[in-house]
């Protein structure tokens, strides 16, 4: 038996879960090598934390496999199921789930009771996983009197204290505000980075995936948009929905009018009367005279005072200034183009501006 | 993937895989009692069912097939009446605890009425003790001769003849009416207390008068709970044995339940009539809950929100002493008065209606406690000891009944969690007597019947649904994700029910086990038909003194059952709280 992703130490292959009728996990392969950092990303609904529990075994699948290392965790296949205990996972969730009945140090020593280990070594390991998380002196609080970032700490104590063969978490910084997701991010990365156990992560927050993540998986629907690194999925999305989802992006129609073999070719956009043809990049599956949609990123729209070949002449409708950056928007024809300026040169409202864009970080992906 | 031929002994190991993965501990456990509770509910009634279509022959030794038991019912000289006095007296005493309940609640959720916080737990009081017993007590304080508040009437206020009668069909109405109104309270005060205030400031700001409000936002606010309240209580009224057992059928007005006693036990026996019959005031009732639980209980608007409303509070003005009178008149006509005349009458060796302080005595409850003496009532001193077992037993094996069902239908996914849920709305739907009777015929053959088995088997079939609810409402409080972290972290199920889910569930278990444990000890109408001589129940040996003894000794039995009850509820309220009664 071969499959793509053998080599990997954690895999999933043509998985596909039910819910009812729906399918909400659609036959999605993946793998991940050892110790790496994956984000499945999505917005609700699009079978990111479907995917999760069932690598949790916390619900059976419907069709497909997951493996780790040597271990089969579920086949239905082969009439394989492996209950969630016996899949050595720590588990991270959105709720915290840190039992109000017991202390800090009590609810991170649990799966090292369960493992049997004997009293004095649990305490030693407990000691230094609070140490790491930094929840040394609230050992003996009752978990209820910790502050939301605190029980996430002591969630993912209890998720990594028995060193497990991999680590999930399901939108483990959801229920923090702003400030402490922010902080908390770092500190995720950090512990992880410190403790190297290979590690699944499901947000909706792009921002958040793409800070912490090795590798960054992009779902919809149950299936599978794009998969990369953070900076391939932000300058390289392969399609409307995935520029779209990560990051801000201008999106337009456009025609496929030339292409080559270096990957950069042109298009035509036209608005109210106006067609233009630009240079840009070619992403993958892109042919000569299909549509296509022109994707730039706000930072890479350039306005100018003075047209020329391959600019657009529309109008600034207004500017916000934002402190470091001032947000445009400029009207060409009945679209309206978001544009990232610098504060010390800046169109004003109701100025007419030229914008240009460099064929490197214009992009024509599928819609 | 490769070829979908496979050898002989993969595919058999394949499929012992397969079934291997189905037999877990949780699914055996959980299919294991789904198939008891269907057992134990659905059987009894199968078997009255089937029943009520067998006819005795007139020499009582052979039955045919056919509806005369059914015609019977119709064509009957007493049945048909009893039948209407059913309906009177439920919708009587409806009405009145509707009344009752509803006004009580809304002084005490709403008004500025004082010693709201103090009155509250009286007024819930008689929700626990035995209405069986309120029957006794009010009998003893409104005999016309011997009753204590006619006597007190003649002496003090010098009138002739009775000040009142409850000796008949009023008397059911008014002893079912205020000790079923705190069901109705318990409905209402909750929804009252919860709802946002700002619905009703919002109806004040666009001009509406506070009558006006009170009409148009308040009341269709609270109106589901008004309903289920009110069916709860016609349909428990319609199952009551133990109030017109004492009060109307000695003087002429028998009921539906005291009809399906006199043919499950005693001379005129008939145990298939006694099915039909239980079967007709069954079909009432089940429409009845089915019409609750179906349209009424999903259209209560206010739902525990966690967020802490202070509801709006009326100042009442000098009429809040009139609230005040109002409801204390409520707790000593349905608490202080009837126990004080039990207390009273227990305390004389012959009741004639008046206190005579050279008579004291506390011989009848010598008789009636203390088994060793050879002066004992055996039917006395059994059913303290059978009521303490069973309600022990009972409740504790209901309980792990109802964690276990309430984990399935919270917690799993697994097979028969719809049958689970649908099983567990059954049983209130039937009133005890009914259940009993079909409990009756299904196990008199079998040795279990006259043994505590029997007794202990309707009890639980019977209200392992409130200990279930106690639970249930817990556990859709507590995330599934405490049970999911504990598996994550490598425990089985078993060791998460014990280590996590319990001792999570521990006030709702305890507050479950209390409320059975207070059902259970008070028990009559179950206890009636199924018992023999040996397997009395504490209300049954009531019953038995007040049929075959004096009222001083029954009044002392019942004392003793009412100091158990008030000790219970105690520990209830201390452990509990309110909040767990109004599952």
């Amino acid at each position: 038996m071969t499959s793509e992703y053998e080599d990997a130490y954690l895999e999933v292959e043509n998985l596909v879960k039910y819910f009812g009728d729906d399918k909400a996990v659609d036959g999605i392969s993946f793998g991940i090598p050892k110790g790496a950092f994956l984000t499945l990303l999505g917005p609700s609904g699009c079978g990111k934390t479907t995917t999760l529990m069932s690598i949790a075994g916390l619900h059976s699948i419907d069709g497909g496999r997951i493996r780790v290392g040597k271990t089969v965790f579920t086949s239905p296949k082969e009439g394989l199921f492996l209950p969630p205990e016996k899949r050595d996972i720590g588990m991270v969730f959105q709720s915290y789930a840190i039992w109000p009945h017991m202390t800090v140090a009590q609810n991170v020593a649990y799966p090292l009771e369960i493992r049997e280990w004997q009293r004095s070594d649990i305490d030693d390991r407990v000691a230094e996983v609070l140490k790491l998380v930094g929840l040394t002196d609230w050992a003996d609080s009752l978990a209820t009197n910790l502050s939301g970032g605190q029980q996430q700490r002591a969630s993912l104590a209890r998720a990594i204290v028995s060193n497990p063969s991999l680590l999930l978490f399901d939108e483990p910084l959801s229920n923090l505000d702003l400030k402490l997701r922010e902080h908390m991010r770092v500190e995720l990365k950090r512990i992880q980075n410190e403790v190297g156990i290979t590690s699944i992560y499901v947000t909706h927050d792009q921002s958040e995936a793409l800070v912490m993540s090795d590798e960054i998986i992009v779902m919809s629907k149950g299936k599978i948009e794009q998969r990369g690194g953070p900076l391939e999925i932000y300058s390289s999305p392969v399609n409307e929905y995935v520029s779209n989802f990560i990051g801000v992006a201008n999106l337009m129609q456009a025609k496929v009018v030339e292409v080559s073999e270096t990957g950069i070719g042109k298009v035509e956009v036209s608005q109210g009367g106006q067609a233009v043809k630009l240079m840009c990049r070619l992403g993958p599956g892109i042919e000569a005279g299909k549509d296509a949609v022109l994707s730039v990123r706000p930072e890479n729209v350039h306005a100018e005072r003075e047209g020329g070949e391959g600019m657009l002449a529309g109008e600034c409708t207004h500017a916000i200034f934002l402190g470091s950056y001032v947000d445009c928007r400029v009207k060409w024809g009945d679209f309206e183009w978001k544009v990232i300026t610098h504060p010390r040169n800046h169109p004003r409202t109701g100025e007419k501006v030229y914008l240009r864009f460099d064929a490197e970080h214009t992009l024509a992906v599928q819609p | 993937m490769t070829t979908e031929t496979l050898s002989p002994t993969l595919q058999r190991s394949r499929l012992n895989n397969r079934l291997r993965a189905m037999v877990t501990q949780e699914n055996m456990i959980t299919v294991v009692v789904a198939l008891i509770v269907a057992g134990a509910v659905i059987v009894p009634l199968a078997v009255l069912f089937v029943s009520s279509f067998k006819v005795l022959d007139p020499l009582g030794w052979d039955t045919v097939w056919g509806f005369g038991n059914y015609v019977e019912m119709f064509t009957d000289r007493i049945i048909p009446k009893a039948f209407l006095n059913t309906l009177i007296i439920s919708s009587g005493a409806t009405v009145l605890a509707t009344f009752l309940g509803v006004t009580l609640a809304w002084i005490n959720a709403r008004t500025n009425c004082p010693g709201r916080d103090y009155l509250e737990p009286y007024n819930l009081i008689p929700f626990f003790l035995s209405p069986f017993i309120g029957a006794i007590a009010w009998h003893n304080l409104g005999e016309p001769q011997t009753g204590l508040l006619n006597n007190w009437a003649r002496d003090i206020l010098g009138i002739e003849g009775a000040l009142i009668n409850v000796d008949n069909i009023w008397g059911v109405i008014w002893v079912t009416g205020i000790f079923f109104a705190p069901l109705v309270y318990l409905f209402v005060v909750g929804s009252l207390r919860r709802m946002d205030p700002s619905l009703e400031d919002s109806a004040r700001t666009t001009g509406a008068g506070l009558v006006r409000t009170t009409m148009t936002v308040t009341l269709p606010l609270v109106m589901p709970g008004i309903l289920s309240g009110a069916i709860i209580v016609f349909v428990t009224s319609a199952g009551e044995f133990g109030v017109p057992f004492k009060l109307s059928a000695p003087y002429g007005w028998e009921t539906l339940t005291t009809q399906i006693f006199s043919k499950a036990v005693g001379d005129d026996a008939n145990h298939y009539l006694g099915a039909a019959m239980s079967m007709a005031l069954g079909i009432i009732t089940v429409l009845l809950i089915w019409v609750q639980q179906r349209y009424i209980a999903p259209r209560s608007f206010t739902t525990v929100t966690g967020k802490g409303f202070r509801p709006n509070v009326l100042d009442l003005g000098p009429w809040k002493w009139v609230a005040f009178g109002y409801n204390l008149m409520f707790i000593a006509v349905a608490v202080v008065l009837p126990i004080v005349c039990l207390i009273i009458v227990s305390l004389h060796p012959v009741w004639t209606g008046k206190m005579v302080w050279a008579d004291i005595t506390t011989i009848n409850y010598v008789k009636t406690l203390f088994w060793w003496r050879p002066d004992a009532i055996a039917a006395a001193t059994n059913g303290i000891i059978n009521s303490l077992i069973l309600a022990f037993g009972g409740a504790s094996i209901a309980m792990v009944m109802a964690l276990v069902i309430s984990y399935m239908i919270h917690r799993t996914k697994g097979f028969g969690v719809r049958m689970l849920d649908f099983l567990s709305v059954v049983p209130i739907g039937f009133p005890g007597i009914v259940l009993a009777m079909g409990v009756l015929v299904t196990y008199i053959q079998t040795p279990i019947y006259a043994t505590l088995w029997i007794l202990m088997l309707a009890y639980i079939t019977r209200f392992f649904p409130y200990g279930q609810r106690n639970i249930s409402s817990i556990m859709l409080a507590i995330s599934e994700e405490l049970d999911q972290s504990s598996r994550m972290a490598g425990a089985s199920w078993f060791t998460t029910l014990r280590r996590i889910t319990i001792p999570l569930l521990k006030p709702g278990l305890f507050a479950g086990w209390i409320l059975l444990f207070i059902i259970f000890l008070r028990e009559l109408s179950i206890s009636i038909i199924l018992f023999t001589t040996g397997t009395e129940t504490l209300s049954v040996g009531v019953y038995y003194l007040t049929n075959f003894e004096n009222e001083p000794l029954t009044a002392a039995l019942s004392m003793a059952q009412t100091v158990l009850l008030l000790i219970a509820i105690y520990a209830f309220r201390r452990f509990a709280g309110r909040e767990a009664l109004t599952a």
